[in-house]
């Protein structure tokens, strides 16, 4: 699927409220997810989220993404190196895609809970969760994608 | 609670069924141990001294679950006996696993040559609080095999109680193949057939059964490219009612089927005391715990408690 498509699918997926109503569930302690579709070329998640709630930097593997903000807010970090994070805030109505190739990291904005539809493709498998050690080298963690995400370093 | 759903446990009334018996499946006793006989396999030694039920009581722990549900062994073939000789193993079976301690549930067997009386046989093992039923993959083998079993199935669905699908039995021939050949052959392409026979009709016919599939079906949704060029049922690889059971497999089997039917249809089962179970450490911490926990209860659902 496209970045286009899957993006497109998110958003629609977002509008068709009856599919994921019953799965809207805010948890202080963590994200809490709920599978809204898989086939062959595409999984997407509904995900909500509360302060605090931090993915930490990874990335996809081989998966695309696609994610369309339903409610509240999060905020996407970029990795960079030598330079800060590119951040950006993502709304309510609003969306944004990501490669295979690309290192991010979504926190929740502002202090409403915020729900949001993930959409992955290929379906999603494995993930690289990242790590600044002590030195200040990076290191990328390989975890199955049924595995939480959670910052590994103060980064 | 974390469940296994996959195991066996040669119980007292079990062996005493079988060793009565003068032709196989039979259990005999022979000067060097216990043997068991089957028609499509070499015969085999049975290690009885291991199968105290304290001792397998104390694994299901060791193993970190709760609760293990113990299924009678589909390559015996007792479900297609005659169903008078069927009936003495298949009592001995239920009355042994009723006995076993709070670690343990089970599945029900039920003779199938005769499905009339097989339907109340079930209806009364799930009102005894068996979990499920168990089936061997024979039974499922083709699309006619499972219009065949199809009363039972209406049985399990009407009852909201699972079918599990186990290997066996092999075919009976000649014994000239090491002991490892029927489970690494006949087993994995009698559960490729049983998963392919029930998506091609199963699943239309019985739309709200769970299944479990042990063994990981042979990882027959593996096959997703090629079912998908041949025509075949793709949809049944993403089925939320279809489930699969990682016995014998380890991480990278267990991996690759998370990439095609997603962690939420795999469970966990050992099928001891044939094979011991994979380290859970190894499958990391989250996919563990579905593995143990929320998938079996979404197969099981209230009987995951009580089986």
């Amino acid at each position: 699927m496209t970045a286009d498509a899957l993006e497109a699918f998110a958003r629609e997926l977002a509008r068709a409220r009856e599919r994921w109503r019953h799965l809207v569930n805010h948890d202080p302690a963590q994200r809490t997810y709920g599978l809204l579709h898989h086939d062959a070329d595409v999984m997407a998640w509904l995900i909500c989220w509360m302060d605090d709630h931090d993915t930490g930097f990874h990335d996809h593997d081989g998966s695309a993404g696609a994610v369309a903000v339903i409610d509240g807010a999060v905020r996407e970090d970029r990795l960079r190196l030598g330079a800060a994070p590119l951040q950006r805030i993502v709304r309510a109505g609003e969306s944004f895609t990501f490669g295979p190739a690309d290192i991010h990291r979504v926190r929740h904005a502002g202090r409403r809970p915020a729900v949001t539809i993930h959409a992955y493709s290929p379906p999603l498998w494995r993930m690289g969760a990242y790590e600044v050690d002590s030195s200040g080298a990076l290191r990328r963690h390989s975890i199955s994608y049924a595995e939480e995400l959670r910052p590994l370093s103060a980064a | 609670m974390r469940i296994d759903v996959h195991q066996h446990l040669w119980s007292e009334p079990l062996v005493a069924a079988l060793a009565r018996r003068r032709l196989p499946p039979r259990v005999r006793r022979a000067p060097d141990g216990w043997w068991l006989d089957l028609a499509g396999e070499p015969p085999c030694q049975l290690e009885l001294s291991s199968e105290d039920v304290g001792r397998r009581a104390a694994l299901v722990h060791l193993d970190g679950v709760d609760r293990a549900l113990v299924a009678l062994s589909s390559p015996l073939g007792v479900e297609s006996l005659d169903p008078d000789e069927a009936a003495d193993v298949l009592d001995a079976f239920h009355a042994g696993a009723a006995a076993l301690p709070a670690e343990f549930g089970a599945w029900a067997s039920v003779p199938l040559r005769d499905l009339d009386g097989a339907v109340g046989e079930l209806e009364r093992r799930l009102a005894e609080g068996f979990a499920g039923l168990c089936l061997p993959a024979g039974a499922l083998a083709t699309p006619a095999a499972v219009e065949r079993v199809a009363p039972l199935l209406d049985a399990l669905e009407r009852r909201e109680a699972p079918l599990f699908v186990h290997p066996g039995p092999a075919p009976a021939e000649a014994h000239d193949v090491p002991p490892w050949w029927p489970a690494l052959t006949d087993y994995v392409e009698g559960l490729h057939a049983a998963w392919h026979a029930f998506a091609a009709i199963g699943r239309r016919a019985h739309p709200r059964l769970t299944v479990v599939f042990a063994a990981l079906a042979g990882g027959a949704p593996l096959h997703l490219e090629r079912i998908a060029a041949r025509g075949g049922p793709l949809a049944s690889a993403f089925d939320p009612g279809l489930f699969y059971e990682t016995s014998s497999y380890g991480t990278r089997m267990i991996e690759a089927m998370v990439r095609v039917v997603g962690v939420d249809q795999l469970v966990h089962g050992s099928d001891r005391p044939v094979v011991e179970p994979p380290d859970a450490k190894a499958i990391g911490p989250a996919t563990w715990e579905a593995l143990a926990r929320a998938n079996p209860a979404r197969l099981l659902g209230a009987r995951a408690l009580a089986a």
